[in-house]
Parts: structure tokens; sequence; C-alpha cells
């Protein structure tokens, strides 16, 4: 029979201000050392680095703190969402990380986004460079062509919860574990209607990154890029195509791994990403 | 009829007998499975290359699977692939790129027609349905 015993994350809230809104955000962290800022993919929330967050070889190290978007998980919409409907934009997306991190008075954090957040991880280098010590990018692409009508993911005649999570089903390796896969797609069963949505539209719609990304300094920020090889939403080609257009930019193509690989396959991704941040620790900043 | 010809007409009649004789059994033995369905009545057209299948699904059960659509058949919507498409689906573990009906249809294996709310609406299922072939036997 299983013991009873505490994980060591712990989760908190913090106010910031983000583009003039009082965002009351819920994040989790553990661990200790140089910041380690987790962004979660698009309709979805910051438990997808909970294995991240309780792995000692990373927590040695890094304070990892991942936190949900406002609108996601456990962080409220801003006041009067209810007479909104939900769109991310570049702008807010950007502005919502740098928010974070200054409420938190992390200095030059490394921040690691996966899908959506894996595109803002792409501005970020290119508009902020110097305000990370790194930046890592999952399953990240300047552009990728979509493969459905997102109108399908908010309509009153299907569930909103269950079509999210069916459709991006297909984006997990086959070969991910079971519960780990369920639990990936229990996420999406859970966010709030139209959210997914609304974040496809950052995706698709506002954050055409192509022939966008000049400026960035791989030196003074290194950048890295690690798709997996069964994600055909952001196909590892197109992480190829777009680390072709950043002198510096260090790509990794993952077996066996999807679309949510610190998720889906936790022990499978470990094998790529420690390397990762042991090369980030051992850099002088 | 040159050797290729031969070869795809081979692979077809081997992809449609897994088809037939895994969907039905396997679907309808599996409780959970029919449950999941249980809100679903629908007629959705498989086609395998250039053979059509029609699966009748009342409750989440297949009352029919067929090979041949009988005569002035209606159907709510078709789900079309390749033989490649659907023999590599098939595969255990499929491989990257052709392991889900979306990254068929992506990469234009695959194609979704007709009147698709049955099919979003219960897309898992269908997901799941429609790989039961994947894995022989039970």
């Amino acid at each position: 029979m299983a013991r009873a015993s505490f994980e060591p994350i712990v989760g908190r809230y913090i106010h910031a201000p983000v583009l003039g809104e009082d965002c009351r955000i819920y994040f989790e962290e553990a661990g200790q050392g140089i910041p380690l800022v987790c962004l979660h993919t698009a309709g979805a929330d910051s438990r997808q680095f909970r294995h991240l967050l309780c792995d000692e070889a990373v927590t040695r190290h890094y304070r990892v703190i991942a936190f949900d978007l406002p609108w996601h998980g456990k962080s409220y919409p801003p006041a009067g969402w209810e007479k909104t409907e939900y769109r991310l934009t570049t702008q807010c997306y950007v502005e919502t990380v740098r928010a974070f991190c200054a409420a938190l008075d992390l200095v030059r954090p490394v921040v690691m986004g996966c899908s959506i957040g894996g595109r803002i991880v792409l501005q970020l280098a290119h508009a902020h460079g110097a305000e990370f010590r790194a930046l890592i990018g999952l399953e990240a692409a300047d552009h990728q062509q979509p493969w459905y009508d997102t109108a399908w993911l908010h309509r009153g005649d299907v569930h909103g919860g269950e079509v999210c999570a069916a459709l991006v089903s297909g984006l997990i390796a086959p070969q991910s574990p079971t519960q780990y896969r369920h639990e990936t797609l229990w996420q999406y069963m859970q966010g709030g209607p139209g959210v997914f949505k609304g974040d496809l539209y950052f995706y698709r719609v506002d954050a055409d990154l192509r022939g966008k990304l000049d400026g960035i300094d791989t030196a003074r920020c290194p950048l890295y890029l690690l798709t997996g090889e069964y994600d055909f939403s952001c196909t590892p080609e197109d992480t190829v195509r777009t680390a072709g257009a950043i002198a510096g930019a260090r790509v990794t193509v993952m077996k066996e791994l999807g679309h949510f690989p610190m998720s889906e396959n936790p022990a499978q991704f470990r094998r790529y990403i420690l390397p990762v941040l042991d090369e980030i620790r051992q850099k002088r900043d | 009829m040159t050797a290729t010809a031969d070869l795809a007409g081979l692979q077809e009649r081997d992809l449609a007998a897994r088809l037939l004789d895994a969907i039905p059994r396997r679907v309808n033995g599996d409780a959970h499975l029919v449950w999941r369905g249980r809100t679903l009545k629908a007629r959705c057209l498989v086609q395998i290359g250039a053979t059509q299948f029609l699966l009748d699904i009342d409750g989440g059960r297949i009352r029919e699977c067929r090979a041949g659509l009988p005569l002035l058949c209606s159907w709510d919507f078709a789900i079309r692939g390749s033989a490649q498409g659907w023999a590599s689906l098939w595969q255990d573990p499929p491989p990257p790129g052709w392991h889900d009906l979306f990254a068929l249809s992506k990469r234009g294996e695959m194609s979704f027609e007709g009147n698709l709310l049955p099919f979003m609406s219960h897309l898992q299922y269908f997901k799941d349905v429609l790989t039961l072939p994947r894995k022989a036997g039970a």
C-alpha cells in the first residue's frame, strides 16, 4: 500500500499588473538556484510541469516556477471577462511573462515554454533577449500549418473539453505512458470555454513570426529548441526551419515524444532537457 | 495488372479484413467504449483506398460493419484514407506523422467529409474505434 507523502511543490498566488489590469496569477515552485520559468501549452495549465518540479536533478540547481496564464488553471480571467471573447495576443503574452518575472523579482531567469509557450520564447528572444539568461522553446516554431478549424473548439453543440482533448490526443507519442497521456488530456478537458480557441488566436493569427526574428543574440542569451518527433502540429521540420534563420540556435529532435514532452513522458523528456539545463548552468552568466 | 497494382490490391484486402474483424468484435465487446458512445447514432462511410465500408453505430454499438455500400445508401459523414495511410496508422507503433487521423489529413492521406457534427462531438470515440485494428487479437 502506498504511503502518504508530500511533494516538494508549493503553490501560491501573486497579483501582477498586465497591460493595466490586475491579474491574480497562480504559480507553483520548487527548488533553488537559477530561476527557470515554465510556460504551459495552449488551453492547459502549469500542471504540465509537475514532474520537472519534482525532479531533484533539476531542483538542486534551479528554482523551477510554473504559472497559469490568466484564464487558465487556477488563474482567473481579469474582472469583466464575462463581456469579452478571450483572444491571447503577442503583446499580452509577452507582457504577462515579463510582469510575472518582475513581480517575483527574478533576475535574468531562464524561460522554457511549450507550444504557444515555445512561440513566445522566440518573440522574447527577438525583443527582450537581454532580460533572460537562456531561452528554451519546446515544440517551437515561427509558424506552422493549421490542421483543423478552431471553430469546433467552442460551440454550443459540442462539449469543448472533450473535443479539445480529442483533437490534441493525436499529438501525444504512442509510446507515452497511459497515465501521463490521460493526465495531459484531462488538462484540456478542464479548460474554460473558448480558452484553447483564444490561445490559438495568438498561435495562428497574431504571432506569425516568419521573417520577424532578426537580431536574436544567442551569444548573450542562448536559445535551445527541442521538438518531439511525433508532433505533427509543430513538426521537427518547422523547428529546424525556424532555427535555420537564427544564428546559434540549437535544435534537438526528441525521439518517442510528441507535443507535450514534459507532461506526456517525463522520463523520456528528462533525457533531453537535463543536458540542456546542465549546459546553461555551466555557462558563466 | 502490374505487380505494383497487385501488391496494392493485396494490401487493401488485408486492411479490409483487419477492419472487418477488429471493429465490430472489439467495440461491441468493450462495455466502456460502448458507454462512451451511448448518445451517438451515426452512419459512417470509411474508405480504405478504393474500398468502401459502412459503419452503422447506434448507442455506441456497431450495428453493422460491411464492405460495400447498399444501393441508395445514405450516410452522415465519410472518412477516406489511402491504403498507405491506414496501413501506417495501424502499425504498432505507428511511424511519426502517420499516427493519428489528423496527422494523416494534414499530410493529405485522409479526408473528412459530410456532416461532421457526430464525428467531432464523439471524436475520441471514433479515433479509438478506428485504431482498433492496430493491435491484433483481444
